[in-house]
């Protein structure tokens, strides 16, 4: 019966057929025309959302602004971003996902170190180019070489800043406070580790957690250290709170702070209280960059606060990864992964990016602000590489 | 399948050893452990350190079993002492003195935890059959102390420990027994898990991991291993599965399990029983 | 610096850290004691205590910076949270009492990840600070020890809130009948005693707190994120386990002790562990030497 009521109608059928089928295979040729996939990781919810969330926008800021001056290879990059929580099984779970769900073959990551260690050996082993932007645990870059780090690693951040303490800041006795997470701990070995070198004597250490928020026994016992300086390693939540005691308390000494104090909520929390604060490895905003202020600019208007490293260094490695697609002439990530390990003079919001070392760490000069009149104003370059150099294969 | 699917089907399994197993100390014989957390990581640890020292995968898993069991019997000491609702509050106390001294002590890697944990040998997709062997011998296991003589101990002793009393059932005894088997396979799935990261911080075994995994033996209905199963594989998948709500995932999250626990407060044990139930009638 | 300087300034260290301890103590107190009174009563061990201690907080911070006034933040963070608390025990826990504690205490839980992630979504992923024309750090130089205004007035708010609460237990007809009641439920109900009103009361008032202790730890740190309350929701249940079976004098006790353990202990042990571990340390010491708590009654 049906059959019957289609042999009628055979030779209609078959034109519409043949019409639908041409239509279907032109419509299908759309998106074969390839976009380049970039995978991206940061901690959207949980505790890291404040720093996941300056990442995603700055990512996406980059990728709409490529796409928008003609995409790379003349090809639009698309970012496929997932929610990692900055912990190492979601950072495992998305890692798998984007190399095997979604087929991506270049990788930035802007979450925390934990998820950095945990990720960072899958996507070297299935040969995914990756650009971690501020995971500063050692680890990661020791995952292989298709794993490319673009902030200063902890323990150079350290000794840098010990290098400024001694030779800028002139101070020799210092209490060191130290936030107790990877990143923490790791900044502050290299200060330790470089302060006698320097001559800096520490007179007390001190740690306190992520979650610590009252510094009460810390404040009390710096007073009584008096020390000439104070350095202390956190994010600006524990940061701001840290610094507005030590100075209720009567302290006076200079207090130097890490990278993850530089975020304009810094100076919010601890008012009055920050000025003075030097802060090392900082976003130097006040480069005559159009290019920064440009960023500046934009990404106020779409999170609603000024960036800070993290945005500003997430931004800087996509637009560092579709840098590296354009000199290699591909997306293929091996032939991405050479050129990037050739860049030279690239750059970054922060400053020109001078290369990378053997085992893609970067090698750039460290940018100290200080906190004056509520603002972040440039203080100094700290210029000698050497001094901090990252470690070599 | 795909690495992605190997690394959840893994997390699962792990996450089922880790109920299951709780489930005994907490469902079956009523002890209120809200720090399993602690002995999964001490049995992480454990294997851990055995195998970077010996590289015997046997080895490390026996160490991890054997590790968790004893922090589990000194635990189980203190359970004797103090009454259920403040035994709820000391194994909180549990947990964050486990992570609290393990970030502090250089030797077992501080904050910064062990990392190149050597591999297993035996690959992701051999990692993950591993696993998934260890969590079919848990379920058996406690499927079968259930029925058994001990279970029905547990029981009693969760119960009502002065009825049980009179039966002869000397609770202490008992309530250390529960811990120590429980405490085991949560030292047993920190080694499994160990192997599968190849690198563990005192963050992965926090207060919150053990309130997730009590939170999976109240959905699967306390007490009944194969409620506690389902609850374990859904609450692990479940955030992977609404990864499309991206911004919103624990929002939701929380909300679901507000709104299970509302609706369904025995549990799926409970649910599927009522179901059951009600087919029955005509 | 001579013998006598270096004896002073010791000495000042150590009462600095005994000021620091007693403000400890007294936050903690504040935080603590809505959820020794839900404690009391029902037996759950209210986590979401802290999502209502949050709220307080950033009510009283949002209020503050737009209406210029930090008062009439507080009173805010007052009005809500009572309300919010009793919304709690009458959509969570009311319909969880029949089952284990540990059901409503799931349920609990559940609410806090959601008010967290809400917070978040809703406030900001920074956080909140009072504007600078709102409010500023005002301290006093007492004999060399630097106390800060706000320390000052968790102390005074501490004292105050503990004294009424006696006050009103023991002088008022709603508190002898609220006290009743959380001891002998089935004698104050045949006396007259509404159960559910004493309990809407419980939620309210210890909401109420919250509110306070909330909006006190805004000024104390002048930053409000979705984490503020994760500790509260572990260190309270210590606190009311320590002080022994939800009595408001016991918490008080029990936040004291905590609160000076924690700033002592952090200096002296803190190599070896963190300031959660040593509260932990102590409270599983203590419990092991009074198994009822500070001010419970040995039951086995």
């Amino acid at each position: 019966m049906l059959h019957r009521k289609w042999k009628t109608s055979t030779r209609p059928m078959n034109l519409l057929m043949g019409v639908a089928a041409v239509a279907l295979s032109l419509a299908m040729a759309q998106p074969a025309r390839a976009e380049i996939k970039i995978g991206f990781q940061a901690p959207l919810t949980g505790f890291a959302a404040t720093d996941g969330k300056s990442a995603e926008i700055a990512a996406e800021m980059a990728i709409e602004n490529i796409n928008n001056a003609g995409g790379v290879i003349g090809e639009k990059l698309r970012l496929i971003a997932y929610d990692d929580q900055a912990k190492s099984d979601q950072a495992i779970f998305t890692a798998n996902k984007l190399i095997g769900e979604d087929g991506v073959k270049l990788v930035v990551n802007g979450s925390y170190s934990a998820s950095g260690r945990a990720a960072a050996p899958i996507f070297q082993n299935a040969g995914v180019t990756t650009i971690v932007a501020y995971g500063v645990h050692p680890d990661i870059t020791l995952a292989g070489d298709h794993i490319f780090r673009l902030v200063h690693l902890g323990p150079p951040q350290g000794r840098a800043t010990a290098l400024f303490v001694a030779k800028d800041l002139k101070l020799k006795n210092v209490s060191t406070i130290t936030m107790d997470n990877d990143y923490g701990q790791a900044t502050m070995d290299g200060f330790l580790e470089a302060s006698p070198k320097y001559g800096i004597k520490v007179i007390n250490k001190y740690s306190y957690s992520l979650k610590d928020r009252q510094f009460g026994s810390i404040v009390a016992s710096v007073k009584r250290d008096n020390p000439d300086g104070i350095y202390a390693t956190g994010y600006f939540f524990t940061a701001g709170p840290l610094v507005a005691q030590l100075r209720a308390a009567g302290i006076k000494a200079p207090i130097i702070g890490s990278q993850a104090f530089d975020s304009q909520k810094f100076i919010e929390i601890a008012g009055p209280a920050a000025e003075g604060t030097y802060i090392v490895d900082s976003l130097d905003r006040d480069r005559n960059d159009a290019a920064l202020q440009k960023f500046f600019a934009e990404f106020t208007k779409r999170a609603g606060y000024p960036p800070e490293s993290v945005a500003s260094v997430v931004y800087s490695a996509v637009k560092l990864m579709a840098d590296g697609i354009k000199r290699a002439g591909s997306a293929d990530p091996t032939k991405v992964k050479d050129a990037l390990a050739e860049t030279k003079n690239f750059p970054m919001l922060e400053g020109t990016l001078i290369g990378f070392n053997s085992l893609h760490e970067i090698i750039m000069p460290i940018s100290v602000n200080v906190i004056e009149d509520g603002k972040f104003k440039f203080f100094a370059k700290l210029g000698d590489l050497d001094a901090f150099a990252p470690p070599e294969k | 399948m795909s690495a992605y699917e190997i690394s959840v089907i893994s997390v699962i399994g792990i996450n089922v050893i880790l109920a299951v197993s709780l489930n005994m100390i907490s469902g079956f014989c009523g002890q209120i452990s809200l720090g399993h957390g602690a002995f999964y990581g001490a049995g992480a640890y454990a294997a851990a350190l055995a195998m970077i020292g010996a590289g015997s995968v046997p080895l490390a898993l026996l160490a991890a079993a054997i590790v968790g069991s004893v922090l589990g019997i000194v635990v189980g000491f203190t359970s004797l002492r103090v009454r259920s609702d403040f035994l709820a509050v000391t194994t909180i106390g549990v947990n964050f003195l486990f992570t609290g001294f393990v970030r502090k002590q250089h030797w077992l890697g501080g904050e910064m935890g062990i990392s190149g944990i050597p591999g297993s040998g035996l690959g992701a997709n051999g990692n993950m059959l591993m696993i998934l062997l260890f969590a079919a011998v848990t379920v058996a296991l406690s499927l079968y102390v259930n029925h058994s003589w001990m279970g029905f101990a547990f029981r009693a002793v969760g119960e009502d420990e002065d009825a049980a009393a009179t039966l002869g059932i000397n609770s202490a005894a008992y309530k250390l027994a529960a811990f120590a088997i429980g405490t085991a396979l949560a030292g047993l799935a920190g080694g499994l898990y160990a192997f599968f990261t190849q690198f563990i911080t005192p963050d992965a075994f926090d207060f919150i991991l053990s309130v997730m995994l009590m939170a999976m033996v109240v959905i699967g209905g306390i007490g009944s291993t194969w409620g506690v199963v389902t609850a374990a594989i859904g609450v692990t998948l479940l955030p992977e599965a609404i990864r499309f709500v991206s911004n919103y995932r624990l929002l939701v999250f929380g909300g679901l399990l507000l709104l299970v626990i509302r609706l369904a407060p025995g549990g799926i044990a409970a649910l599927i029983r009522s179901v059951a139930g009600s087919a029955r009638e005509p | 610096m001579s013998s006598a300087q270096l004896l002073r300034s010791e000495a000042v260290y150590y009462v600095d850290l005994a000021v620091t301890g007693i403000t400890f103590g007294c936050m903690y107190a504040m935080m603590a004691v809505g959820l020794a009174l839900v404690y009391g009563l029902l037996r759950i061990l209210h986590i979401a205590h802290a999502a209502v201690f949050a709220l307080g907080a950033y009510v009283t911070v949002l209020v503050a910076n737009a209406t210029g006034s930090v008062a009439l933040g507080f009173v805010a963070a007052i009005l809500v949270t009572p309300l919010f608390g009793m919304t709690i025990y009458r959509l969570l826990y009311e319909p969880l009492l029949k089952y284990r504690p540990d059901v409503p205490m799931i349920a609990s839980v559940g609410l806090l990840v959601l008010m967290q992630d809400a917070f978040r979504i809703g406030f900001g992923e920074q956080g909140v600070t009072f504007h600078r024309d709102v409010y500023d750090l005002m301290t006093v130089d007492l004999l060399g020890v630097t106390v800060n205004a706000v320390q000052i007035a968790i102390v005074i708010a501490a004292a105050v809130i503990f004294l009424g609460l006696h006050l009103f237990t023991t002088r008022t007809r709603i508190g002898v009948a609220w006290r009743a009641t959380v001891s002998r439920p089935k004698i104050a109900a045949s006396f007259g005693v509404d159960p559910i009103q004493v309990r809407y009361l419980n939620f309210a008032l210890g909401s109420a707190l919250a509110a306070i202790a909330g909006g006190l730890v805004a000024l104390l740190n002048n930053l409000v994120d979705p984490s503020i309350g994760y500790v509260v929701s572990y260190k309270a249940l210590a606190i009311i386990v320590l002080g022994g079976l939800g009595s408001v004098r016991g918490t008080l006790i029990a936040s004291l002790v905590l609160g000076l353990v924690e700033a002592y202990g952090t200096i002296f042990i803190g190599q070896w562990l963190d300031r959660d571990a040593i509260a932990f340390l102590a409270l599983i010491a203590l419990l092991m030497v009074r198994p009822q708590g500070f001010t419970g009654v040995r039951t086995a």
